[in-house]
């Protein structure tokens, strides 16, 4: 976790935001001119109101309320549909920048390269397209429309106040400051807070969950009282940190309450010296005050929510910062005649000192298949990665019939890693990320070729059946045979195979040797093999030690060489040998 | 089960009854004062703007400052202490469920992992919300009937109108409310997709890039978004029209009253400042109205968090009290006609210093057994733990003798000596991590035993985990000590190297420790001194490893590698 993803600037955010906006403006023109329609009709009735006050007040006769009624009944009739149509149309332009952006930042996502990725850790990519993506999510939905509304309502008012007289106006924005003052008190304060809040809620959830989903182990250790003690701690300092960040908001609550009793006096104080020189009228006074009362809930609403505001802006950041790492490119694709594979001299380092690969050639026939033998840290995982185009070779070139891997079209080389996943849903869905519009004939051949269909017939609903998160739990072996159909439905020309049958029970590994067999049949494969049994039927053997190919040829040639693999292959027999 | 959600929610209002009222009662005053607001303007443009009365001007606002300190106070004291007792209630009742499901005789729920996370966070959140709903709908009931007297001293007629026509509105727009919850959920729902989706790629983004599938998995989540934006402008769209249809409603109900008001004044039967102290409680009305239009939704979600609170508070327990307590050594344990899911009549006896070996032909015979171990319920037959039925064993003691370990390896956040150590003592560490091969882990950690493990262990390999669960189970010393496939991600040579350690660790001479181990690894069955073979439920033939080997062609079939 040495490096963590870029975090956009509130420079590049702010271009983010403009070029969304200008290539929306059609959009935006609309939206701001219904929210401006909806704050007009809400002050209006108040206006008429202060009209009505001092037409009391000259003893005007009853039909003078005839043309006030129309006025505000019409304003009432206006608004509400402005105000609806404003709100509707501030969510659509948020959710969809939102929605464009999200997709922009998953597919980008997915297309980081293996080694920023490893620095940076997968969980600060997670958050980002999982909270990050849902927060602004929120926000767009359910805080963004009141706090536009709120910010038209309050600056029309304020011009409808100056529209009375200036001095009103400027009476009204007595209170801005006391506003401004209370917020830049309080964020400072409560971002951190809110900070140790989230941090102190996560931690309760850690534990609980890891309580809860190894409540075996908690059993079997007798360990129950300690974890009882740690969600103890744990929840208490959230509790305690909770009840500390809403004192703090207490206060912040205090200072916007003293804002509004100075904005609210100071109207009624020059209401009544702009009345006594006559400057306006009593009812012009009133409205005044009125159209100020009305603003209280809005505005105290849009500064609770400010804090939401930020966190969806420091959200945003986040994405967008997603989307300044150069991402990988696939070459534009020359097609290879044949399915040789080649690795040229070539030479790797994680870190840029310790060499892991040291000017390393191997060539594969096209249809041979080679297992790669070696202790652990000889560099296989990585010759395997080097060949899939998964990492950048330092020096030197993997190439499949002379094409660079990175040139080559998609599908022609596919890797197994040892890292099985299980994608959430339909498990026919899953197969079908390896080709997109698979038949289901087609997606039920290829689990028939690695063995896997019968099983799959049988889970609750069939191919059809939920797995992954939240579905139906598959074995490891079952998601190795998963990874292998899928490896058939996108059918590659050269396959590489990462200790692909690692995580099976030892009964489950000689199966999925089976179908690993299956599935590669008529390939060019390259083998990660810890089990021996698989180097023994592979047509070639490559020895690796530190970095370099100490042997290589046919696994007969090579017992009989009494060589470093004829070491390994006679601890692996004497080890594991059943007798027969 | 209704009725225990309603003995939850009463014990949170009578365990927190003093902050709850004395924090009722203040914001109770705080929403008395905000009613007086829209009076006040009322009062000082009739007795002090409209006369020109300086003095009078300067007292009024006097007054109106001791009501804003007075409002002020009030919020945040009562909130303050509302807030406490809020926060407490949630870590309680957080607390008794967690207690209840780590409770040591198991409790009895169908809710999985992840419903019993939900039950002891949001539920338990949610039930202590009752504390908030309380003081708010005593405030809107306080600040009607103060509206409620000043608008009938002020005029009957208009009093008799807000009060009869600002319920009815609130009520016509209730109607529409069910369907703005479903799309609400629809959208959240959706959107919930969406985010699983994405972190679900991403999770699996090293298989995706094997397979160069990254376009079809980003196309995929290209759909789910797309959906999602369609259900939120859906969202948007009935909450638009439902604002629309409110706003206009209730500004048109605001502006009736006012024109009626008006009336009035203009006949003289108001003053001028009456007219505006009804226009602005008229306005300031529709809040306490709507919460108190909303409130019965929220005491519905209040109970149906409580039921399920309940739902684990109250679920019985699935093991007896144990009062038995077995000698520690020697120490056997003997299974005779055991029947319990498929196994069917299983006879086994684990002999102190034995280290036997399990064989299962079908894996469900397997996990049966391992099942049966750890929680000894639901089956016929006797298990018997030192010559004590195992369910009558005190629990502490029973699990202190017989360990079974799961085949799926938890670690919990923290070092990995910590999770290796778990109950302190640890003199024979170094040799129980050579045995689990676990020093091998070490040496790849840039901390060694203080390197700390990522949640659930993520931050290892299945091999690394593997080998510290088996060095934690190792170092537990228990006289009986069951494992099931303990090394299914470990490579064949470190697989042999553990055999050897576990038989050097367990069995030396005079050790007296049993070992069960359930597996189908040759290397693990070598080092056994007898292998039970289980068909069908039953043991289907038994014998030494090699002998086994030699004469059983289906045995041969099962470990073969």
């Amino acid at each position: 976790m040495s490096q963590i993803l870029p975090i956009a600037t509130t420079r590049q955010t702010r271009a983010w935001l403009r070029a969304e906006l200008r290539g929306r403006r059609g959009e935006v023109a609309g939206t701001l001119l219904a929210g401006i329609a909806a704050a007009a009709a809400a002050i209006l009735p108040v206006y008429a109101l202060g009209v009505l006050v001092d037409r009391v007040r000259s003893g005007a006769g009853t039909s003078a309320i005839v043309s006030i009624s129309i006025v505000i009944g019409a304003a009432a009739l206006i608004g509400g549909v402005a105000i609806g149509l404003s709100k509707y149309l501030i969510g659509r332009l948020g959710s969809r920048m939102l929605a464009d952006l999200r997709e922009s930042t998953v597919a980008t996502a997915l297309r980081l390269p293996a080694l920023v990725l490893d620095r940076a850790g997968r969980g600060d990519l997670l958050s980002r397209v999982g909270a990050d993506i849902a927060a602004i999510g929120k926000a767009v939905a359910h805080v963004l429309p009141n706090v536009i509304s709120a910010l038209l309502l309050a600056v029309l008012s304020l011009a409808a106040m100056t529209g009375i007289d200036w001095r009103l106006g400027l009476a009204g924005a007595v209170a801005v400051p006391f506003y401004v003052i209370a917020l830049r008190w309080y964020l400072p304060l409560s971002a951190p807070r809110y900070a140790d809040e989230r941090q102190a809620v996560a931690e309760r959830s850690q534990l609980l969950v890891e309580s809860m989903q190894g409540l075996r182990t908690v059993h079997a250790y007798r360990l129950e009282r300690r974890h009882l003690d740690d969600i103890d701690r744990a929840s208490a300092k959230a509790r305690d940190i909770d009840v500390g960040v809403f004192t703090l908001f207490t206060r912040f609550v205090g200072r916007i309450n003293r804002a509004e009793f100075f904005g609210l006096a100071a109207l009624l104080t020059v209401g009544f010296l702009l009345v006594r020189d006559g400057s306006v009228s009593v009812g012009q006074a009133s409205a005044a005050a009125l159209l100020f009362h009305r603003l209280f809930n809005p505005v105290s609403m849009l500064l609770y929510t400010f804090d939401e505001i930020q966190a969806a802006g420091a959200s945003l950041a986040r994405l967008v910062g997603v989307e300044t790492v150069p991402v990988e490119r696939r070459e534009a694709a020359r097609r290879p005649a044949d399915a040789s594979l080649s690795l040229d001299d070539v030479s790797f380092s994680y870190d840029g000192r310790t060499p892991v690969l040291r000017g390393l050639s191997i060539r594969l026939e096209p249809g041979e298949r080679v297992a790669l033998v070696g202790s652990t840290g000889a560099g296989k995982t990585t010759v395997a990665s080097i060949a899939a185009g998964i990492l950048d070779p330092g020096e030197g070139t993997a190439r499949v019939d002379g094409v660079p891997v990175r040139e080559l079209p998609a599908g022609t080389v596919a890797i197994i890693s040892q890292e099985t996943h299980v994608f959430a849903g339909p498990l026919v869905e899953d197969l079908r990320l390896a080709r997109p519009g698979a038949s289901r004939p087609e997606v039920e051949a290829a689990l028939d070729a690695v063995g896997a269909l019968n099983w799959a017939r049988e889970l609750p609903d069939g191919l059809d059946t939920a797995v992954g998160d939240g579905g139906h739990d598959l074995t490891p072996a079952q998601a190795q045979q998963l990874a292998l159909a899928r490896l058939v439905l996108l059918d590659p020309a050269v396959a590489v195979l990462d200790e692909a049958t690692a995580e099976a029970g030892s009964a489950g590994a000689r199966a999925l040797e089976q179908s690993a067999a299956a599935a590669t049949r008529g390939r060019t494969v390259l083998i990660v093999a810890h089990r021996l049994t698989q180097a023994a039927s592979a047509d070639r053997v490559i020895v690796m030690e530190h970095g370099v190919v100490v042997e290589s040829g046919p696994h007969a040639e090579l017992v009989a060489a009494g060589g470093r693999y004829a070491q390994l292959w006679s601890a692996w027999e004497s080890r594991s040998s059943t007798p027969a | 089960m209704s009725r225990s959600g309603a003995r939850i929610l009463l014990r949170s209002t009578t365990r927190n009854a003093r902050r709850l009222w004395t924090g009722t009662a203040l914001i109770a005053v705080h929403q008395i004062c905000e009613t007086f607001v829209p009076i006040m303007i009322g009062v000082i443009i009739d007795r002090a703007v409209t006369p020109g009365d300086l003095g009078r001007l300067l007292l009024w606002i006097g007054v109106l400052a001791v009501q804003f300190t007075l409002l002020t106070t009030a919020y945040r004291f009562g909130a303050r202490r509302l807030m406490a007792a809020i926060a407490e209630e949630g870590h309680q009742l957080r607390l008794e469920v967690s207690a209840k499901i780590l409770h040591p005789r198991g409790v009895r729920t169908d809710l999985r992992a992840g419903d019993l996370l939900t039950v002891s966070t949001s539920d338990a959140d949610n039930t202590s919300y009752l504390l908030d709903y309380i003081p708010r709908i005593v405030g809107a009931i306080v600040a009607t009937v103060v509206s409620a007297v000043a608008l009938f001293l002020i005029s009957v007629p208009l009093g008799l109108v807000v009060l009869i026509a600002t319920p009815i509105v609130l009520v016509l727009l209730q109607i529409s409310s069910p369907v703005i919850t479903r799309r609400v959920a629809d959208q959240q729902e959706q959107a919930g997709r969406a985010t699983s989706l994405a972190t679900d790629l991403v999770t699996g983004l090293r298989p995706l890039r094997g397979l160069g599938a990254q376009d079809a998995a980003a196309e995929r989540y290209r759909e789910v978004s797309r959906r999602s934006l369609r259900a939120t402008l859906r969202a948007a769209r009935t909450q638009g029209a439902y604002l629309a249809a409110s706003t206009t409603l209730s500004t048109l109900l605001a502006c009736g009253i006012a024109i009626m008001a008006g009336w009035f004044a203009l006949t003289g039967r108001i003053t001028v400042g009456q007219l505006i102290a009804v226009i602005g409680l008229a306005q300031f009305l529709i809040e306490p109205f709507g919460t108190l239009a909303v409130a019965p939704s929220w005491i519905g979600e209040a109970r149906a968090s409580a039921d399920r609170v309940a739902l684990i508070a109250d679920a019985g327990l699935v093991l007896p009290e144990g009062v038995a307590t077995p000698a520690e050594h020697p120490c056997d344990l003997r299974l005779s006609g055991v029947r319990h899911g498929p196994l069917d009549g299983l006879d086994l006896h684990v002999l102190p210093g034995e280290f036997v070996g399990v064989v299962a032909r079908r894996s469900g015979d397997a996990e049966a057994l391992v099942r049966l171990l750890s929680v000894p319920a639901d089956y016929q037959g006797s298990v018997l733990l030192g010559g004590s039925p195992l369910e009558q064993v005190e629990r502490a003691h029973a699990r202190r003798l017989l360990l079974v370990e799961p085949h799926h390896a938890d670690l919990f956040t923290g070092t990995i000596a910590a999770n290796v150590a778990v109950h302190a003592g640890d003199e024979i560490l170094t040799d129980v991590l050579s045995a689990a091969a676990a020093d091998e882990v070490l040496a790849t950690q840039a901390d060694g035993l203080d390197t700390v493990v990522a949640e659930r262990g993520a931050s290892l390999s299945g091999g690394q985990r593997q080998r510290i669960a088996l060095a934690r189970a190792l170092l537990a010393r228990p006289p009986v000590l069951v494992l099931h496939d303990p090394t299914t991600a470990v490579d064949a040579v470190t697989e042999h190297a553990i055999a050897q350690g576990i038989r050097a660790l367990r069995h030396g001479p005079e050790s007296g420790f049993a070992t069960v181990v359930i597996t189908s690894s040759p290397a693990l069955l070598a080092a056994t001194d007898r292998v039970v073979v289980l068909g069908d439920g039953v043991v289907a033939a038994e014998g030494g490893h090699e002998a086994l080997g030699a004469s059983d062609e289906t045995y041969r079939q099962l470990v073969l590698r």
